[in-house]
C-alpha cells in the first residue's frame, strides 16, 4: 500500500528536481527591449467600434463598466472609454504600413505583452479601495494571476459573480478541488447551489486559506450557527478546528468525515473497554453485527459530537 | 495627446502601463470623445425560460440540493432582466422557480450612489428515502410509540416493529432571505448593512441510547439564524477602512427531543429525552484598513476585531425518569460567555522590481468564561453516576507568523521561499504549547507564453512542549495514545503544477500532481501517519470557431495507518486505510455562428473506494469489504432559435449512483439498535426537459447611428 504511494511520491519529487533543475541549463536573462506608450486614440469609444462592433465587444455596455452616469465608470464622463482598461490605443487604431501587423492593444487583447502585473493595474487603479489593495501580496497575486483570468467583463452577467457558474471558472485552476467537489459526500457546488466564495475571498483579506471569515469553525458557523455553542460540555477538537474531522471539500466517508468512523474516533479516543476495541469484519452484519462498527458506530450512542448542553451530557450521550 | 516614450525593460514598460490610468486622465483630451455611437443600456428586456421536466423515479439523493427527488413533473422557470434608466437599474434574476432549489434575486441602485438588493433561495437536502421508524411525532420535540407497542431487550424481539414501521424520508429544507444596500454619500465613504435570515426545518437523524441499547430517531429541526453585516468604510486613492459589526442570533425552536423507548429499559425509564442545540448569539465589531505607501509599492494591512459568543438556554433536568433520584442543578443555566479576538498586521512590499516580500502576523483567541461548576452524571437516564465532572471551558489562542519573498531572475524564472510558524496555546488539553515550523520553496519557469512549469515543496515540523499524561490518565486515555491534533507532526509536501497553451494550436493541456506525507512518528497508539497523493490532467480543445470538447482526470488517494490497544497498554491491533477517489469529465459545446441550433453536453464519473484492513491480537488479520461509490452523471442542453425572440429547449439530466456501504443496515440487523433502516444508493434516474425560452425588449446590441 504505502509501497505505490512512495512511488508516485518519487515520481513528483523526480518532477520537481527536473523543475528545478532546468535553471541551471536554461537560464539567460533577456535583454531589454525597447518600448514606448503609444497615443491615446483620437475619438475614443467610437474609434474602436469603426471595426469593434461585434456582439462580444458591445456586450460591455450592458454591464457596470459602461454606465455615463457614474463618473468612476469606465464610460463616465471624461473617462477612457475602452481604453481606460486596454490602454492607449493610438498606435493600433492608426495607420499601418503595408506589410506591417498592426500594433496590438497594450492590455487585454490575444497579443498584448503587458505584463499580468501591468494588467492588473488598470483594474485596481479603480476598485484599489474595494479590492485592490487587500489583493496586494494575497496568494492569487503570488500566483501572478490576472483579474482576467476569473473574470469576463463583456457579458452581461459575469460567470464568476454568479454561484451557479463561479466554481467552474475557480475550478480551471484548482483542479484538485474540482475531483473533490465529485466526491459522494460534498457540499453542493457541484449542483451549483454553493459557491467558494462562500467560505472564501479569492481578493485575499486574510491570510488563513482565504477563508471568508475571521477562522475556519467562524467560517461554517456563517451556515452552521447551530454548531457555535459554546456548549456546557464541548468537544475540545470540534471547538477549535472543524476540519479536524470534516473535509470542507468533499470526502468519500458520509458527513464529508475524514476518516470512516470509528476509526476517526480511535484516533484520539482509547479509553479502557470498547473505545480501544478494534472493529474488524467480526462485527459485520452477516457475522456478529456490531453495535460499535455498524449505523452510525461510535454516534449510535455518542451523537453529540459537536457538543451537549444537557447536564447528563458529559460523554456526549445526551 | 499624451505622448510618453521612454527606453527601459519590460519590467519598466509594465510600471508605466501600472502607471498609466492613473496618470493619463489628467493629461488626456478627451473633450472629442463623445461616445456617439455608444449603444448605452436604456429600457426594459428580459429573458424567460418556461418549461416542464419529467424526472423517470424517485430518488432522494437524485433530488439532494436539485429539488428532483420525486417522480413526476416539475414546472420549470428560469430568467433574468432588466430595466434601466439615466442610470437607475433594476436587475431580476430567477432560477429554479418550480423547484425546492429555488432563487430569486432583484437588485436596484443608481451605480456609485446606492444599492438595494432582496434575494431569496432555498436550499433542499435530501438523505434518504429509504428510512422507515416506529415513532410518531407528536409535537416537534416529542416522539411517541404506536399504542400496540411491546417493548423487548433486542430488536429481533420486538413482535409489533414490522407492522408499526413507517415510511420517514429524510430530509431538510433552507431558506435564506437575504436584504441589503449600500449608500455612497461622496467619494471617500461607503456605508452598507446586509440582513440574512436563515432557517432550516425538515427530518434529520439522531440517535441515542437508553440503558444498554440505542435507538435511532427522527429528529424535527427547527432553526432560524439571523445575521446582521454593517459597516461603513472609508476610502481614498492611498488608502481604505472599514468599521463593521457582525451580528449572528441562532434559535432553535426544538432544543430537546423526547421520546419513548422501544426497549426494555431500567426502571421509570420509558420515557428518554435529550438535548439538542441551545439558542446562541454572537456579535463582533472589527476595524480593517490597508494603506498603499507609493515608496517600495507597499501595502499594510491591519485587522482588529473583537467579539462575543453568549448562550444561556435554560438546562433540562439531569433525567426525566422519575425513579433515578439527584441533586438539585448547580445552575439553571450556562449563562456562557466566549470572547474572540483576532488581530492581524501584514506587509507586503516590492522593494526592487524584481523582489516582493511579505510579513503577516495574526492572533487568534477563543477565551471561553463559561462558569465551572460540579455536575452529577445519570447515564441514559437509567442511573446515576454518583461521580462529580466538572465542565471544562476550553479556551486557546493561536500565533501564526508568516514571511516570504519571491524573487524575479528573468522573464522566465522566478524563485520563491517563505517560512511560517505557527503557535497554539490551549487550556485543559494534553497538549498546552504546540509550535508548528513551516518552509517551503518555489520555483515557476515561463520559458514562453504557452509554458508555465511551477513546482513546490517544503516540510513542516510540529512540537508539542510535553504531552501530559496526568490530563490523559484523568480522562481514562491510554497514556500512550497520541492523539492526532495534539500530537508531535513532521510533514513533507511537494506539488507541480505545468500548464501548456500553444498560440498557434487550439488545444490547451495542464497536470498538477501534489503529495502531502504526514508523520507521527512519537505516537505509539492512535494515528502514526497519512499520504495523500492528488493528479489532474486538464485537456481542452478548441475543435473549431463553433464546437470545442475538454477531458477532465483527478484522483485523489489518501492512506492512514492508526494504531490501537485493546489491552490498554502497548500498541496491540492496526488498521491500514486506503481512500481513493477518480473523476473522469468529459464534454463538448456546439454554437455555430450561422445556425439555429446549438447544444452541449458533460459526462462525470467518479468512482471512490475506501479499503481498511486491520490486524488485531483477537482478532487477526480482517478486512472490511471494500466501501464503493459510482456516479455517473450526463447532461445535455440544446435550443433551437425559432426566431429572434423566440427559442425552444430541451435538457436531459441523467444519472447513476451505486453505494455499497456495509455500515448502512436494516432495522433489525443490531440487536441493540433500532436504526431507521436506510439503504445504500442505488438509482437511475432520467429528468428530461423541454421549454421554450422568449425574449422581451433588444437582443441584439446594436452601434448608434
Amino acid at each position: 500500500m504505502f509501497m505505490k504511494m512512495s512511488a508516485r511520491k518519487t515520481a513528483v519529487l523526480a518532477m520537481a528536481l527536473v523543475a528545478i533543475a532546468l535553471p541551471a541549463v536554461t537560464c539567460a536573462q533577456t535583454a531589454d527591449d525597447e518600448a514606448e506608450l503609444p497615443d491615446y486614440s483620437r475619438k475614443g469609444a467610437d474609434t474602436c467600434f469603426q471595426c469593434h462592433d461585434d456582439q462580444v465587444v458591445l456586450a460591455i455596455f450592458r454591464t457596470k463598466h459602461a454606465m455615463p452616469q457614474d463618473p468612476d465608470s469606465p464610460f463616465g464622463h471624461g473617462q477612457l472609454q475602452c481604453e481606460a482598461c486596454h490602454g492607449p490605443a493610438g498606435d493600433h487604431a492608426g495607420r499601418v504600413r503595408r506589410g506591417n501587423e498592426r500594433p496590438p492593444i497594450p492590455a487585454f487583447g490575444s497579443m498584448s505583452k503587458t505584463s499580468v502585473a501591468g494588467q492588473n493595474a488598470y483594474c485596481t487603479a479603480c476598485h484599489a479601495p474595494d479590492t485592490g489593495f487587500a489583493w496586494h501580496g494575497s496568494s492569487h497575486d503570488d500566483d501572478t494571476i490576472s483579474c482576467a483570468d476569473c473574470h469576463t467583463m463583456h457579458v452581461e452577467r459575469d460567470p464568476v459573480l454568479a454561484i451557479s457558474t463561479q466554481a467552474d471558472v475557480c475550478f480551471d485552476c484548482h483542479q484538485q478541488q474540482r475531483t473533490q467537489a465529485m466526491k459522494p459526500y460534498a457540499h453542493p457546488v457541484r449542483q451549483g447551489k454553493m459557491a467558494c466564495t462562500s467560505c472564501h475571498s479569492p481578493h485575499g483579506d486574510t491570510p488563513e486559506r482565504l477563508l471568508a471569515g475571521n477562522s475556519v469553525n467562524g467560517t461554517c458557523y456563517d451556515c452552521h450557527a447551530e454548531l457555535r455553542g459554546p456548549y456546557l460540555w464541548e468537544h475540545a477538537p470540534a471547538t477549535e478546528d472543524c476540519s479536524n474531522c470534516h473535509n470542507p471539500h468533499g470526502s468519500t466517508q458520509p458527513g464529508m468525515l475524514t476518516m470512516r468512523a470509528p476509526m476517526l474516533c480511535q484516533s484520539c479516543h482509547s479509553q479502557v473497554g470498547h473505545p480501544s476495541l478494534p472493529q474488524d469484519a467480526r462485527g459485520l452484519a452477516d457475522n456478529m453485527p456490531s453495535e460499535l462498527l455498524l449505523g452510525q458506530s461510535c454516534l449510535n450512542c455518542h451523537d453529540q459530537v459537536h457538543g451537549s448542553n444537557h447536564p447528563s451530557g458529559s460523554k456526549l450521550m445526551r | 495627446m499624451l505622448k510618453l516614450k521612454m527606453k527601459s525593460g519590460r519590467t519598466l514598460v509594465a510600471a508605466l502601463v501600472l502607471l498609466a490610468p492613473a496618470i493619463s486622465l489628467a493629461q488626456v483630451d478627451t473633450s472629442e470623445w463623445a461616445c456617439e455611437s455608444c449603444p448605452f443600456d436604456q429600457g426594459y428586456r428580459a429573458e424567460i425560460d418556461v418549461g416542464a421536466t419529467n424526472v423517470s423515479d424517485d430518488a432522494a439523493r437524485f433530488g439532494n440540493y436539485t429539488g428532483y427527488d420525486e417522480k413526476g413533473t416539475y414546472a420549470d422557470v428560469n430568467g433574468q432582466g432588466r430595466y434601466a434608466n439615466e442610470g437607475y437599474r433594476v436587475d431580476w434574476y430567477v432560477e429554479d422557480l418550480g423547484l425546492d432549489s429555488r432563487v430569486v434575486e432583484i437588485e436596484t441602485g443608481k451605480q456609485g450612489v446606492f444599492g438595494f438588493n432582496v434575494g431569496y433561495r432555498d436550499l433542499p437536502y435530501r438523505r434518504f428515502d429509504t428510512t422507515s421508524t416506529v415513532f410518531n411525532p407528536t409535537s416537534g420535540d416529542t416522539l411517541t410509540l404506536p399504542g400496540s407497542w411491546v417493548p423487548a431487550s433486542t430488536t429481533g424481539g420486538m413482535t409489533q416493529l414490522s407492522s408499526s414501521l413507517q415510511q420517514r424520508m429524510i430530509g431538510t429544507d433552507r431558506q435564506i432571505v437575504d436584504i441589503g444596500g449600500n449608500w455612497q454619500p461622496d467619494d471617500a465613504f461607503r456605508l452598507f448593512a446586509d440582513f440574512r435570515r436563515q432557517t432550516r426545518d425538515g427530518v434529520d437523524i439522531t440517535s441515542a441510547g437508553s440503558y444498554t441499547q440505542a435507538a435511532f430517531l427522527p429528529r424535527w429541526i427547527d432553526y432560524e439564524t439571523d445575521q446582521i453585516d454593517a459597516g461603513v468604510q472609508y476610502r481614498s486613492d492611498s488608502m481604505s477602512v472599514t468599521l463593521a459589526y457582525y451580528g449572528s442570533f441562532f434559535t432553535n425552536q426544538n432544543p430537546s427531543l423526547t421520546w419513548e423507548t422501544p426497549f426494555l429499559t431500567a426502571p421509570g425509564g420509558t420515557s428518554l429525552r435529550t438535548a439538542r442545540e441551545p439558542d446562541n448569539d454572537f456579535s463582533q465589531v472589527s476595524l480593517s484598513g490597508k494603506y498603499h505607501l507609493a515608496a517600495g509599492n507597499t501595502v499594510i494591512a491591519i485587522l482588529a476585531a473583537s467579539g462575543r459568543g453568549e448562550q444561556n438556554a435554560d438546562f433540562l433536568p439531569y433525567t426525566i425518569n422519575p425513579d433515578v433520584v439527584t441533586s438539585a442543578l448547580p445552575r439553571s443555566s450556562l449563562d456562557a460567555k466566549v470572547d474572540t479576538f483576532n488581530y492581524a498586521f501584514t506587509v507586503t512590499s516590492r522593494p526592487l522590481d524584481k523582489l516582493r516580500v511579505k510579513f503577516a502576523y495574526r492572533y487568534d483567541e477563543r477565551d471561553n468564561k463559561a462558569p465551572i461548576s460540579d455536575w452529577e452524571r445519570v447515564i441514559v437516564d437509567a442511573i446515576n453516576s454518583r461521580e462529580t465532572e466538572q465542565n471544562v471551558p476550553y479556551s486557546y489562542d493561536r500565533l501564526h507568523t508568516i514571511v516570504s519573498g519571491e524573487y524575479t531572475l528573468s522573464r522566465k524564472w522566478r524563485l520563491a521561499a517563505g517560512y511560517e510558524r505557527k503557535e497554539m496555546n490551549r487550556d485543559y488539553q494534553e497538549v498546552a504549547e504546540q509550535i508548528t515550523d513551516l518552509g517551503w520553496g518555489q520555483v515557476r519557469w515561463q520559458p514562453a507564453a504557452w509554458l508555465d512549469i511551477r513546482a513546490k515543496g517544503g516540510a513542516s515540523q510540529r512540537g508539542i512542549d510535553r504531552y501530559n499524561d496526568t490530563i490523559a490518565v484523568s480522562l481514562g486515555q491510554n497514556p500512550l495514545m497520541r492523539k492526532y491534533n495534539l500530537a508531535y507532526r513532521y510533514r513533507e509536501f511537494g506539488e507541480v503544477v505545468a500548464a501548456v497553451s500553444p498560440l498557434e494550436l487550439p488545444v490547451s493541456f495542464s497536470v498538477s500532481a501534489l503529495f502531502a506525507d504526514d508523520d507521527y512518528k512519537e505516537s505509539l497508539v492512535g494515528l502514526n501517519g497519512a499520504e495523500e497523493f492528488r493528479a489532474t490532467v486538464d485537456i481542452s480543445w478548441a475543435v473549431s470557431e463553433s464546437a470545442s470538447v475538454y477531458l477532465v482526470f483527478g484522483q485523489d488517494r489518501i492512506d492512514a495507518h492508526q494504531t490501537g490497544s485493546e489491552q490498554f497498554g502497548f500498541w496491540d491491533w492496526s488498521a491500514f486505510h486506503e481512500d481513493d477517489f477518480d473523476h473522469t469529465g468529459v464534454g463538448m459545446t456546439w454554437r455555430p455562428r450561422d445556425s439555429r441550433f446549438d447544444m452541449s453536453f458533460d459526462y462525470n464519473r467518479g468512482t471512490g473506494k475506501t479499503r481498511i484492513a486491520l490486524d488485531s491480537l483477537s482478532g487477526g488479520p480482517s478486512t472490511l469489504p471494500t466501501l464503493e461509490s459510482t456516479l455517473d452523471s450526463a447532461h445535455v442542453e440544446a435550443s433551437y432559435e425559432f426566431s429572434d425572440r423566440l427559442h425552444g429547449t430541451f435538457h436531459l439530466r441523467y444519472e447513476r449512483f451505486d453505494l455499497k456501504d456495509w455500515a448502512l443496515v436494516s432495522e433489525t440487523t443490531l440487536p441493540t439498535v433500532l436504526t431507521l433502516g436506510a439503504q445504500p444508493y442505488d438509482y437511475d434516474v432520467y429528468a428530461m426537459g423541454i421549454g421554450i425560452r422568449y425574449r422581451f425588449g433588444d437582443g441584439t446590441i446594436s452601434l448608434v447611428e
